[in-house]
């Protein structure tokens, strides 16, 4: 299903960049000097760095970030550590890197990890479910005080509000405040998974002024998987799907009754979005955002 | 061809007329059908609901267009998994034949997630096609491995449970490559049956309807099949060509299902045994009584699964359930089937003389250092490869991986042989009699249901487990005595019974289920000098304990009399041994997972070597098991630097083919 994705990697691409060049210059803050070099064991923690201006010098799997996580960009001289669950120890060793963020999903290696650089684990994504937007902004405050750049961290925070303030007032405008969306991500052509509240696009949409129009309780990483019947228990109006897709998922879609009377496909409210990290942190919050103001109230609301 | 027919299951006396039984197999699921329908709909909506559903209501909608054609794919689904199991036993005359024994259903799995990974363009063509492809070139390579003992129907099952399993782990490897952002394909090879139109439903009853027309067309030529090679020859038959039609078939039929829903395990095993138990005893009476059957039992299972996920919330894949389900009824019958036996050579090497052991060994030790110290001393760097030397912080990293392997290793080698020498199975094994897979159930139980994460938990539970599946093997081996397969064919559906709850722990999202996968490859990654140490110890001891036991070892394979008779107590020593066998086991699956093989085929290899007396053959087992793991562990970490690929699964991918290959050389012909 992700390696369907390498032809459109292109197309993404040139999306991406388009989107770099909209958005205001803000990694200005970070002083020159001894920067110091980490490596990211999550994509969510990458992100954040990068948006704080101290981009990772090493994460695992790189070649699947245009798949799942787009902008911002990776440096182009990223080390590739492998597997998340199991990073190369030869390759941390040889890169002796300055400090090692990781999350609890990767509890299990942490003193592994610890033998090569110090090495911090924030937490997002854990249980009990709970409210991922607001435990992303603590553990950015956490992160930057962590590599010194706690001005850059409050930056990033307050962008991240800036934008949900004006995507809210942006669909406000619209006259689409208070509309239920149902966010969800192709399995197979007969099963999603639905993020829910304790998602972080579940609060996103929330700060958006939106409604999740999932009602059952998700799972700490925010999302039920279920099969497309059953997003019937949901009243929402529009239904809002993430790439990636598989090629044939759309055409099946297309022609089945069950999917057509959904009053969300019924009153043709499906969205199609670019890929977004689903577990992300603020710049897959900001993304998110953006790209659901994009479609719903066709317009940008930011730069 | 072998010289079995069909009709040789004498252990089964009919019991129940066919009819009975579907109806006796359909009441439960129109019971449980009838409460899933109230749920969504009062009952005095349902008719309208499935004939004309107002589009204004999504409750009967969700009947029309979800429920029902739910219920109709696992009819439809059922009934090609049942006439292709009762095909597919009645073309190679082997009564447990079926696309899971055989193989296909995971190739076919691992034909479609491949192919989404790898070459998702051709998926455009229709999955099926894909599915077919792969179920196709499994059981033709099933066929090819088993030709050579004349397709016996034991050989045939064993070489396709076997692939069937390196499909299942190449699967598990694309899996794990694909991090846990992607849940997609785990799901779909776990068979899902929930549906939104009646698409799925459209497309399977045309396939059905064609390969069920070409196995009536198939019905007289099948018919004579089932006659004794000469007999059928006599009466002008193209016998390849009739085999070869179906099998196409039967293949075409499992495939068709894995393509739209997934795989549903032993659904194609159970019906058509089921439907010979009951007494259905012409061919034609048998195809149509195993595809009602089939439909039955996938629909019952269907909609309990669906009940019970409507009660906790979660979900719950139905063909995980069904292979659960299956697994023990592959137990219960292996014991009462009625087959010639067939002789496996395993490897008592005909022309080789004894030699002296004490050069040979010394010569394997030579190896096993050689390799250890190449695999610590050079690797892939960022620039990349290079050499390291003691007291580098690399050496220091590898050194674990090393002793872990050489622990693992030697453990396995010697549970092996002491099991081989013990049931006078060539073939025996703690993966392959489903030791491995016992010790791994212990280490779930303590993960999932205590909470376990200590060292020393872990090991008793593993211990626990590997004991348990042990004794029960063994009281089968004891029930079916004098044919080492059957032994080997149970020891693989408990290995069978555990892949399905993995399956089923990663469907409910729990990351401990990642965890346990992870390991479940065998990865010697994150083992810490401290607890390599204490392997190594342990393993040293296990060895320091087989001069004790050695003589027990000669003597017992004569027999209990003259153990007896030599003054040794038969009960005594086999615990002892047996004991010694699983807390081995327990501790090489804690370090290098369950599905290495490497306990299967390091003894035989030190016999080949020419070491025949048990000490020395279990110390040169060792030292070949340990280089075997050390080998698989330095190309896991190395060939797609930077990332790894656990030593199990590195091993096992030496390992099958070996079995495989042990499995196919027959001594007489």
């Amino acid at each position: 299903m992700r390696g369907s994705l390498h032809s459109r990697r292109a197309l993404m691409l040139g999306g991406l960049a388009a989107g770099v060049l909209a958005r205001p210059f803000s990694a200005a803050a970070v002083t020159a000097g001894s920067r110091p070099r980490i490596a990211a064991m999550d994509f969510g923690l990458a992100e954040t760095l990068i948006e704080m201006g101290l981009p990772p010098i090493a994460v695992p799997d790189p070649n699947t970030w245009a798949d799942w996580v787009v902008e911002p960009p990776l440096p182009a001289d990223i080390v590739n550590l492998g597997t998340d669950r199991e990073p190369n120890l030869e390759l941390l060793a040889a890169l002796k890197p300055d400090l090692i963020v990781t999350t609890p999903f990767l509890d299990d290696i942490t003193p592994l990890l610890e033998r090569f650089a110090p090495t911090r684990t924030f937490s997002v994504y854990a249980p009990p479910p709970g409210p991922i937007y607001a435990r992303s902004v603590a553990a950015t405050r956490e992160l930057a005080g962590a590599v010194g750049m706690e001005s850059a961290g409050e930056d990033l925070i307050s962008r991240a509000q800036t934008v949900m303030d004006e995507v809210r007032e942006h669909l406000a405008a619209a006259g689409l405040g208070g509309r239920s969306l149902l966010i969800v991500q192709f399995l197979d052509t007969r099963h999603v998974r639905v993020y829910g509240r304790g998602s972080l696009f579940g609060d996103v949409l929330e700060r958006c002024g939106l409604t999740n129009g999932w009602p059952r309780a998700s799972n700490y990483w925010g999302f039920n998987t279920v099969g497309i019947e059953e997003l019937s228990v949901s009243p929402a109006s529009g239904i809002a799907y993430l790439e990636p897709i598989a090629p044939d998922t759309l055409d099946r879609l297309a022609a089945s009754p069950l999917w057509n009377r959904l009053p969300a496909v019924e009153s043709g409210r499906i969205y199609r979005l670019p890929a977004a990290l689903m577990f992300g942190m603020l710049p897959a919050a900001m993304r998110f955002a953006r790209q659901i103001s994009l479609v719903l109230g066709g317009a940008p609301s930011n730069g | 061809m072998g010289d079995v027919a069909v009709s040789s299951s004498g252990g089964m006396r009919p019991k129940l007329r066919p009819l009975a039984l579907v109806l006796l197999l359909g009441l439960p699921a129109v019971l449980a059908c009838t409460a899933n329908l109230s749920m969504q709909l009062p009952p005095q909506k349902w008719w309208r609901a499935l004939v004309e559903p107002d589009t204004a209501d999504i409750a009967e909608l969700l009947v029309f267009y979800s429920l029902a054609p739910r219920l109709a794919v696992s009819l439809l689904a059922g009934a090609a998994l049942g006439l292709s199991g009762a095909l597919l036993q009645q073309v190679l005359r082997n009564p447990i034949a079926s696309p899971t024994t055989l193989g296909v259903e995971a190739g076919a799995n691992l034909a479609l997630g491949a192919t989404l990974i790898f070459a998702p363009v051709l998926i455009g063509f229709g999955r099926e096609w894909v599915a077919l492809g792969g179920g196709l070139l499994a059981i033709l390579l099933v066929l090819l491995l088993s030709r050579r003992s004349g397709f016996a129907p034991l050989v045939v099952i064993l070489a396709g449970m076997v692939t069937g399993l390196a499909c299942a782990s190449l699967a598990a490897l694309l899996t794990l490559f694909n991090s846990h952002y992607l849940a997609g394909l785990f799901l779909w090879g776990a068979g899902s049956l929930s549906q939104q139109d009646w698409s799925v439903a459209a497309e399977l009853a045309p396939r059905i309807a064609v390969a069920g027309i070409a196995a009536v067309l198939l019905l007289r030529p099948l018919t004579l099949l089932g006659l004794e090679d000469s007999a059928a020859r006599s009466l002008g038959l193209s016998l390849r060509l009739f085999r070869f039609a179906a099998l196409a078939v039967a293949v075409a039929l499992s495939a068709f299902v894995v393509a739209s829903v997934g795989s549903f395990g032993f659904i194609g095993l159970a019906a058509p045994v089921l439907a010979r138990l009951s007494g259905a005893r012409r061919l034609g009476s048998r195809l149509v009584a195993a595809a009602l059957l089939g439909a039955a039992l996938l629909c019952l299972t269907d909609q309990m699964v669906m009940l019970l996920s409507s009660s906790y919330e979660m979900m719950l894949p139905t063909g995980a359930v069904t292979a659960m389900l299956g697994a023990p009824l592959l137990l219960w019958m292996v014991p009462r089937l009625n087959l010639p036996p067939h002789s496996v050579s395993g490897l008592i090497s005909p022309a080789m003389n004894m030699i002296r052991p004490a050069p040979l060994l010394a010569g394997l030790a030579v190896l096993l250092l050689v390799v250890s110290a190449i695999s610590a001393t050079v690797g892939p760097g960022v620039k990349g490869w290079g050499a390291a030397l003691p007291g580098d912080l690399l050496w220091s990293l590898r050194f674990p991986r090393i002793l872990a392997a050489i622990a693992g290793g030697t453990l396995l080698a010697v549970a092996g042989g002491i099991l081989q020498r013990m049931t006078g199975n060539p073939m025996a094994s703690p993966e392959v009699l489903g030791v491995s897979a016992g010790a791994a159930g212990g280490l779930m139980v303590a993960l999932f249901l205590f909470d376990l994460s200590a060292r020393t938990g872990q090991v008793l539970a593993t211990t626990a487990g590997a004991s348990l599946a042990l004794v029960v093997i063994l009281a089968l081996a004891r029930a079916s005595k004098g044919a080492p397969e059957r032994v080997i064919l149970a020891g693989i559906a408990i290995g069978a019974l555990l892949d399905s709850l993995v399956s089923i722990l990663m469907a409910s999202g729990d990351p401990r289920a990642m965890r346990l996968f992870n390991w479940m490859t065998g990865s010697t990654y994150g083992v810490d000098t401290a607890s390599a140490i204490g392997s190594i110890v342990a393993a040293a001891l296990v060895l320091a304990a087989l001069p004790m036991v050695a003589r027990w070892l000669e003597i017992l394979p004569l027999g209990d009399a003259s153990a007896r008779a030599l003054g040794i107590s038969s009960l005594l020593s086999r615990s002892l041994l047996l004991a010694l066998a699983a807390l081995a086991t327990a501790l090489a699956t804690l370090l290098v997972g369950p599905l290495s093989f490497v306990g299967l085929v390091a003894p035989p290899l030190a016999r080949l070597a020419g070491l025949r007396r048990a000490l020395p053959e279990l110390v040169g087992a060792a030292l070949l098991g340990s280089a075997i793991m050390v080998g698989a562990d330095f190309i896991g970490r190395t060939i797609a630097f930077p990332w790894q690929l656990p030593a199990g699964l590195v091993a096992s991918a030496i390992g099958a083919p070996v079995f495989l290959w042990l499995l196919t050389r027959r001594q007489t012909p």
